[in-house]
């Protein structure tokens, strides 16, 4: 039971940094459209912001924290003008593309700065534990679980009870009469960007103890996100929530209960399942071109 | 649309190769062999993404079903390469089938993220079904290509057999495309339901377009595995996935010659660019995406453009 | 003997009733109007009659066979064909291998023979001479007209007509009008025609269906249609009637 207990918290943490990841790509894709093919990448890139604040500057938590996230929005408003304004009117295609592209850059860029062997990146609350029910659960896991229930909460009220976020929400319903209405269209999607681009920096921060900081860590996240959102239902901000904490739940109980070497297939499995069934997820829009 | 013979392509490839196998040194006859097993698997991913539309970003697992099919067969089985090629082309295409009718039912980023899923399943069921595969040790000792006596053992012999292959594959692609079952792909890419109102049966066309693709990579994958007799799930990861849409992309899509140059190019950039050193991926990274915004047409494209650029001027100056 | 037939075909698009027990006929060689006010149902109507959109309940029938839930290409090999409202051509295709792709419809004929027949049916249309040029060079009503002989390759035997004058100058109309009449000649090609202009409606329906918020308010030969007091309510408004009287 103890066991239970410990996979069960292990996994809701995991996978509520599955779920951020999962926010800040249905963020993007509500709002502009792309499917970002390179939100793995920007985790990573928020893990090593960490690394580079933290470990490497050996600042204090609050302000080495705030630095990393600050460095993320600023990537956020250069990838949105370096990459999602240029290649606006393009097809469906050349976006996917584009962000792979985009993904291999930043990829091969942290190999530049940060070489290629791992790095620790302790956590605030390193070396505490604390016991439920005779399981021992790291106080990190912990946090990122309440953490993240704090952000959706946050993220909950923005979109829906500051004019901001009704801004940001109504741009991503329909861009011509949000731009007719007065609302400043560009200033508002550069917005989404930069918090999707903090969210997945979040989401890179808290998973840096759990796993390790690698830069080829991006790919096997943004996999799992992707398997999230659709399973929870792609541009659903729940769905994305439930999805990311499936993934990581089955992941993890599945290692232990099921078989190890095959515990990733379980989240592709489903994907696949759902896509091939159900491809609008448990939450999701029903599957239609974008007007 | 470039018009040109499938004759003529076939002969160019023919041509240019033979004379470039007896020039070039070892190294180079080996990447030239990467390029020409690598063209054939992008002329396969021409029918489904460059004419059909598809974005499929799991090529790279039929590449490896074919090879894997041709090492399983001829090392457990003991079948003769020459059989277990067309065996596994069979089998990659009816795999391809299969789970065409289910897939092409979705579309845009969802159908990239299923093929994305199946790669990625792919490569874990290969990495873990040790009994079977190898698992991570892959398969070693797959028997090498001979005719009688004459063994394609060495990099200038297997590269006249590659050659070949390719001259005869890049001949029926030009002679697929240029038929109604060619235009028939391109309407559905163009405008699915408009293809539907002129009577094409759009889930046919692209499950063909699938299978098509498939059976190309199938072939490839077996050139692979017959050239370096050595197959590894990391081979075929969606990694080369993305490298097979990216030479297509900088090739020109659509276009035969694309696929050839794309995959030409593509192989030997990160040779002549060796002076990058570990930055080489940025780079390459970077310049896909130039291409992406400045030149979507891939080279191509940029030629047709460059020639009609060039018979304006010449209309000019005749007047 | 009815080649056409919708017998109670409704749509519902969530709360939205975009057609409503709408029934229609359609025999050989007949030309039929079908009219209505912006917002009418008259493109839903072409989709369900085509098989790009499924009716919520009623029934279609070709040629004597259920066709409700049968697919869009089985429909045209069939024999019922379509031009859209704003002309759908395939790009990357030239003019003469945009309607090659109609005639490819005929499996039995060979690359060549499919070539012929293109070529002629661009002929009669006059367009003979732009056969190899790509679509981006043609003008709006090329454009239209190129869709038409793509819908005509396909042999049909009903051709449902969506806006086929819209955005055409009146020359062009009038050549339009002039073609369609020589192909119904020629060929006992029924016609279905959604359209606005009314000159070119009331000069070549012998029959006119007027649909309204989805339901079908009148039916009858043009004079009949157009003195209709509910056909002149919907299009000119409540108040005409009173003020008439």
């Amino acid at each position: 039971m103890a066991d239970f207990i410990q996979l069960f918290v292990n996994g809701l943490a995991l996978g509520s940094v599955y779920a951020l990841a999962a926010i800040g790509f249905v963020i993007v894709y509500s709002a502009t459209g792309v499917v970002n093919f390179a939100a793995g990448q920007f985790v990573m890139f928020g893990t090593f912001a960490g690394v580079a604040m933290l470990a490497n500057a050996g600042l204090p938590w609050p302000v080495g924290y705030t630095a990393a996230l600050l460095a993320m929005a600023a990537f956020g408003a250069l990838f949105f003008i370096v990459v999602y304004l240029p290649l606006r009117t393009s097809p469906v295609v050349t976006v996917i593309i584009g962000t792979v592209a985009v993904g291999i850059v930043m990829q091969n860029a942290a190999l530049l700065g940060f070489g290629s062997w791992p790095f620790r990146l302790a956590s605030p609350l390193e070396g505490i534990t604390i016991d439920i029910a005779g399981a021992a659960i790291t106080a990190h896991a912990a946090m990122v679980v309440v953490v993240t229930g704090l952000l959706v909460g946050l993220i909950w009220l923005l979109f829906y009870r500051t004019a901001l976020g009704i801004g940001m929400r109504a741009v991503a319903q329909d861009a011509e009469a949000a731009r007719l209405m007065g609302l400043n269209v560009n200033l508002l999607l550069a917005l989404s960007w930069i918090l999707a681009t903090v969210l997945a920096g979040i989401a890179g921060l808290l998973l840096g103890p759990m796993w390790f900081a690698d830069v080829n860590m991006g790919d096997p996240i943004a996999l799992k996100a992707f398997a999230a959102t659709i399973i929870g239902g792609f541009g659903s901000l729940p769905g994305a929530i439930a999805g990311g904490l499936f993934v990581g739940l089955t992941e993890l109980l599945g290692a232990s209960y099921l078989s190890s070497a095959y515990k990733d297939l379980i989240a592709f499995v489903v994907m696949i399942l759902f896509l091939l069934v159900r491809p609008q997820g448990v939450f999701g829009e029903r599957i239609q071109d974008r007007g | 649309m470039r018009r040109y013979n499938s004759l003529i392509t076939a002969a160019a490839i023919l041509v240019l190769g033979g004379l470039l196998s007896l020039v070039l040194a070892d190294y180079r006859l080996r990447l030239l062999n990467v390029s020409v097993i690598s063209a054939i698997a992008v002329l396969g991913f021409n029918f489904a993404f460059g004419l059909a539309g598809l974005i499929s970003l799991g090529h790279a697992a039929f590449v490896g079903f074919g090879a894997y099919a041709l090492a399983i067969l001829t090392t457990a089985s003991g079948w003769s390469p020459w059989l277990a090629i067309p065996a596994a082309i069979l089998v990659t295409t009816l795999f391809a089938g299969l789970i065409g009718y289910p897939l092409l039912r979705l579309r845009g980023h969802y159908l990239a993220l299923a093929t994305l899923g199946l790669n990625v399943s792919f490569t874990i069921v290969v990495t873990n079904w040790i009994s079977l595969t190898g698992g991570t040790n892959g398969i070693s000792g797959i028997p090498e290509l001979r005719l009688g006596s004459f063994a394609f053992n060495d990099e200038r012999r297997f590269l006249w057999l590659g050659l070949v292959m390719l001259a005869l594959c890049a001949a029926f692609a030009i002679t697929l495309q240029r038929s109604r079952h060619g235009r028939a792909m391109m309407a559905v890419r163009d405008d699915e339901t408009a293809a539907r109102m002129t009577g094409i049966d759009v889930t046919r066309v692209k499950i063909m377009a699938l299978c098509l693709s498939a059976a190309f990579a199938a072939l490839s994958g077996t050139l692979f595995a017959t050239h370096v007799r050595f197959v590894a799930p990391e081979d075929f990861n969606y990694a080369h996935s993305i490298v097979y849409l990216a030479m297509l992309i900088v090739g020109g899509e659509g276009a035969v010659a694309g696929a050839v140059i794309g995959a030409a190019l593509l192989t030997f950039l990160p040779e002549w660019l060796r002076f990058l050193g570990d930055a080489y991926l940025a780079f390459f990274g970077l310049m896909l995406l130039a291409i992406l915004i400045f030149l979507p047409t891939g080279l191509v494209g940029l030629a047709g453009r460059l020639r009609r650029l060039g018979r304006g001027a010449q209309a000019e100056t005749t007047r | 003997m009815t080649l056409l037939r919708a017998t109670a075909v409704s749509k519902r698009f969530g709360g939205l009733m975009a057609l409503s027990e709408v029934d229609f006929t359609v025999a050989p060689g007949e030309f039929v109007a079908v009219i209505g006010p912006n917002g009418a149902g008259k493109s839903t109507f072409l989709n369900v009659l085509t098989g790009l959109s499924l009716p919520s309940a009623g029934k279609v029938q070709f040629d004597g066979r259920d066709i409700t839930r049968a697919p869009t290409h089985g429909r045209v090999r069939a024999g019922l064909g379509r031009t859209f409202q704003h002309g759908r051509l395939f790009s990357r295709l030239s003019v003469l291998e945009n309607v090659m792709v109609g005639a490819a419809i005929r499996t039995d004929r060979s690359e060549t023979q499919l070539r012929e027949l293109s070529l002629s049916v661009l002929d009669r249309m006059g367009l003979a001479d732009d056969a190899r040029r790509p679509i981006d060079s043609l003008s709006y009503g090329q454009r239209r007209m190129v869709e038409l002989c793509r819908a005509l390759a396909c042999g049909p035997r009903v051709l449902l007509l969506d806006e086929p004058a819209a955005g055409l100058n009146s020359g062009e109309v009038e050549l339009l009008m002039a073609r369609l009449t020589a192909l119904r000649a020629e060929h006992q090609l029924a016609v279905v025609l959604i359209e606005h202009n009314m000159g070119m409606v009331m000069r070549l329906a012998q029959r006119i269906l007027v649909l309204n918020f989805g339901c079908r308010i009148a039916e009858g030969t043009p004079a009949e249609v157009q003195s209709d007091p509910a056909v002149l309510s919907a299009y000119l408004g409540e108040g005409y009637n009173d003020a008439r009287d």
